[in-house]
């Protein structure tokens, strides 16, 4: 009976999962009659496949082309992940080494603080963060997004690695500077090598979040600089046929799922051993 | 360790850099919010406490937020349950377990603005799948956008599927991290899976479900994307949650002052609740000797 | 170098960890820090390390104020009772670490690594990470790596605790033979063990309660605590301590032994004291006027020895017994005491007379 309902569970839990994605993808390859006249779910059988989607949103065929979103996107993560990943971790290590106090404000409140980040609502922050960056010159550059989206990230990265370090025995840095390392030596030669499955953990939740973020972006980029959620969600706003819209949707998901195989491998390998506590 | 300098150098530049960029947001917000900035009038005068009296008496801005109570609370817990559920069998003892971790683990590596098209199609009244396959049940079509319940049920569906994952990816790491020796010598006492389950696997991993729950909650307390996509608050305003609400007044309808008042509150009332939140559920962890 | 520490005193967050710590270590003597597990040998070694920072005192190693000077700088080394070694890095690697932090050449900093790592007899090891090796093994690196460096300090916090009994006999053997090359270092060991004090120590220094309560030849010490405090703690078995009274050259424990005054307590006026005797000198039997009888309250078997417990109306008594016994709970036993054997101390602890030798 336990075990009936556990395969239940995994193959409807997997069946959900699958459902708006392989809609998606189905929907993507369908020509207008099998999406305009009802559902429809099999290829071949109930319709003939084109690429008619695809074309549209690779600049094939003039419609749109999400290639350039795409570089951008990327361009865009890997830079807030990059400085949320480097500077959080060493406010994370400073959290986990030191106690700070500045009047009767402690280390936790200081976590606190970063994890407050995380609450206003985007719509609130929208006009000040449009008007920091107009005064600064930086609407729709790459820069003033990687400035506003690492403001975001940061909390992330001190939230999971300061539980990671807390875990890392303390004796170690205090070896490494009994021989002979300032604690900035020690934590680079000691330390960090020790913490690659905290940063993989700090660093795919900063690529998650970052890549997706679609208020910011559209908030504050226009044409310079576009990224694929905001080019997606262009195509949506304009008639665009849903067939394209499927295209597109599966286009803008595929880069981070070669991340859920890579995140799996670390899984796997133990790799997340201490790193989530 | 008192070396001052350093334990400055590691803190302050991330912390520095944080402050720096949201400081003037802040500040903007709480200066605007005493102001009268909206399409006719532009520019930061004058206007005390007016907002925020009409912030008490706005009922579209407190029913978003009971509502919110519904969304956040409901669907985290709906995907913390889904997500420990996917988690425990993921961890060790069915087959195949390394193709479901990496299957469970792609909502959340999808884009929540893009998926919530995908969701708005599938529950296209008219050629959407929902009701197709509805259909081929023999089930009446379902008014997914413009009944209340059916739209309110869209966007839990649109939410768990895409947020369990999340839940399922620490609480997974976490399970791999336990150590081995409580559940051998459970084994060796004859404990049944359930049992173990409940006075072992469990308050192990209280801390981080802890951690996951509050972090999730605050994120689902800003929950637009879906809304946005899918119902756009519909029918009428009964999917409207604060983010929206805010979204609408603050930015369609250009009434900045406001919105700058109505995102303080809201960001007020998610601190107090936040800070109750963790008394209780260090309260609760801590009897159990944790 | 001599290391001075001039009236160290440490508070920690709820309590006084050290009070009024002044001594002056000289280099090429091994020092032993003995000592209960909260009786501040510990912290004594981290304000020493700069890990942890004295409220009031000075420390100076030759002419250098060492408080001032950062941890990164002091030149110490420590070996800690965890064996602490870099996980990442192989065992070569980590001892050729600290050398090549201070500036030495590489070739050179490999060739020192390697004939210290023959010391410590891991020479075939040295390709493998800390967690490929066992424990003693990995205490061994960590040992390594502490003397490579020939440091003005070297300190040595209860480093066998974590090991099993052989293994803590057979590296203190070889500490005997590794402390020889370091002449011109002040090394401290801590300990709770008396007996690795009395083999490895030149000089002993007993703490207490954040106090340097004696100190003085590892022998003298033995033979001469100043305090019952102290006699607890360099006897492993604790000694017995029983009420007792000086009358009229007889010596009375409660009312069940009684004997004429031994020599070296001849000297002491009249009184009530409290008397000590080492658990190898309590017996079993004994005759009508010096034995007491009792009840055996426990009974533990120690490597080759049985210790026994045994509750008189006087107190309790801790007998040493060599070979395996069994004994019960309950049992009755007569125990006597030799009375030249005997501790004599004030009622407030302080040492009176011990036995000659």
């Amino acid at each position: 009976m336990k075990k009936l309902s556990k395969y239940l569970f995994i193959i409807l839990w997997s069946i959900f999962v699958i459902t708006p994605l392989s809609w998606a993808l189905v929907t993507s390859f369908k020509p207008a009659s099998a999406v305009n006249n009802g559902a429809t779910f099999i290829p071949w059988l109930q319709f003939k496949p084109t690429l008619d989607g695809w074309k549209d949103i690779t600049g094939v065929s003039g419609y749109a082309n999400l290639f350039p979103a795409l570089f951008n996107s990327a361009t865009i993560t890997f830079f807030s992940t990059l400085v949320s990943v480097t500077l959080g971790c060493m406010a994370a290590y400073g959290l986990s080494r030191f106690s700070y106090g500045w009047k009767h404000y402690k280390n936790p409140d200081i976590i606190f603080f970063f994890i407050s980040q995380r609450i206003m609502p985007p719509a609130v922050l929208a006009v000040p963060f449009f008007i920091l960056l107009k005064s600064l010159n930086l609407l729709d550059t790459k820069l003033g997004l990687v400035l506003v989206l690492t403001s975001g990230l940061m909390p992330i990265v001190v939230w999971l690695l300061v539980d990671f370090f807390n875990q890392l025995p303390k004796e170690i840095d205090e070896m490494a500077m009994l021989e002979g390392c300032n604690p900035f030596e020690a934590f680079v030669r000691s330390i960090l090598p020790l913490s690659k499955p905290g940063l993989t953990v700090a660093g795919m939740f900063s690529i998650i979040f970052g890549w997706n973020d679609l208020f910011f972006a559209l908030v504050l980029t226009f044409t310079k600089v576009q990224t694929l959620p905001v080019a997606v969600v262009a195509l949506n706003g304009t008639v665009t046929p849903f067939w394209t819209l499927s295209a597109s949707a599966i286009f803008s998901i595929l880069p981070l799922v070669g991340l859920a195989f890579v995140v799996e491998r670390f899984l796997s390998k133990g790799g997340f051993a201490g790193a989530v506590r | 360790m008192k070396s001052k300098f350093y334990s400055r150098l590691f803190l302050l530049p991330g912390l520095l850099l944080l402050i720096a960029i949201i400081i003037f947001p802040l500040l903007f917000t709480i200066r605007v919010s005493m102001a009268h900035w909206n399409v006719s009038h532009s520019g930061l005068d004058w206007a005390g406490g007016a907002n925020w009296a009409r912030m008490f008496h706005d009922a579209n801005f407190w029913q978003s937020l009971f509502r919110l109570f519904y969304f956040s609370f409901i669907t985290t817990s709906l995907q913390y349950v889904f997500g420990f559920a996917a988690a425990l069998f993921a961890w060790k003892g069915i087959a195949a377990r390394r193709f479901f971790r990496v299957l469970w683990l792609l909502p959340l590596m999808t884009t929540p603005s893009v998926i919530a098209i995908v969701w708005r199609s599938i529950f296209r009244e008219d050629i959407g799948a929902a009701n197709g396959l509805l259909a081929l049940f023999g089930v009446h079509p379902v008014a997914w956008s413009t009944q209340i319940l059916p739209a309110t049920l869209t966007i839990t569906i649109a939410e768990v599927w895409q947020w369990t994952p999340f839940m399922f990816l620490i609480l997974l790491a976490g399970l791999l991290s336990l150590p081995k020796e409580q559940f051998l010598s459970a084994e060796i006492d004859g404990a049944t899976p359930w049992r173990t389950f409940w006075s072992i696997t469990f308050p192990l991993m209280a801390p981080i479900s802890i951690g996951a729950i509050i972090i999730r909650l605050i994120e689902a307390s800003k929950i637009f994307d879906s809304i946005f996509n899918l119902t756009s608050a519909g029918p009428g305003s009964s999917t409207e949650t604060p983010a929206y609400y805010l979204y609408t007044r603050g930015l369609r309808e250009f009434q900045i002052s406001y919105g700058a008042t109505l995102g303080l509150a809201y960001l007020i009332l998610a601190i107090l609740t936040l800070t109750i939140l963790s008394q209780i559920f260090a309260r609760v962890s801590k009897p159990r000797g944790l | 170098m001599s290391l001075n520490l001039n009236q160290i005193s440490v508070e920690g967050d709820s309590e006084v960890l050290l009070k009024d710590i002044s001594f002056n270590f000289q280099p090429g003597k091994i020092y032993i820090l003995i000592g209960r597990t909260t009786s501040g040998k510990t912290s004594l070694m981290r304000t020493i390390a700069g890990l942890l920072e004295p409220t009031a005192g000075e420390i100076h190693l030759g002419e250098v104020r060492l408080d001032e000077v950062p941890i990164w700088e002091r030149g110490i080394a420590m070996v800690y009772q965890q064996f602490i070694n870099y996980p990442q890095r192989t065992v070569l690697n980590n001892v050729e670490f600290p050398l090549l932090r201070a500036g030495v050449s590489k070739p050179e900093a490999k060739a020192r690594a390697l004939a210290m790592i023959e010391k410590v007899g891991l020479t075939d090891f040295i390709k493998r990470k800390p967690s490929q090796l066992s424990g003693g093994q990995q205490q061994r690196v960590a040992i390594a790596r502490a003397l490579v460096r020939n440091t003005p300090i070297i300190l040595l916090d209860e480093p066998l605790m974590n090991l099993d009994y052989k293994l803590r006999e057979q590296l203190r053997e070889e500490f005997r033979v590794l402390f020889k090359g370091t002449k011109d270092s002040v090394t401290i060991y801590a300990t709770t063990e008396p007996s690795e004090a009395l083999f490895l120590g030149d000089e002993l220094l007993v703490m207490h309660e954040g106090r340097i309560v004696q100190h003085g030849k590892p022998d003298f010490v033995f033979q001469n605590p100043s305090t019952i405090d102290v006699a607890q703690i360099v006897n492993d078995p604790p000694m017995s301590i029983l009420d007792a009274e000086l009358r009229d050259s007889k010596v009375s424990i409660g009312d069940l032994m009684h004997f004429v005054t031994p020599a070296h307590l001849k000297s002491q006026p009249d009184g009530i004291y409290k008397i000590g005797i080492r658990a190898s000198e309590v017996v079993l039997g004994g005759s009508e006027t010096n034995s007491a009888e009792g009840e055996v309250s426990l009974s533990e078997v120690s490597g080759s020895e049985t210790l026994l417990y045994v509750k008189l109306n006087i107190g309790e008594v801790v007998l040493q017994l060599e070979g395996i016994h069994d004994y019960f709970i309950g049992q009755r036993v007569t125990v006597s005491l030799a009375p030249q054997r005997i501790f004599l101390f004030n009622m407030d602890g302080t040492l009176c007379a011990a036995p000659g030798n």
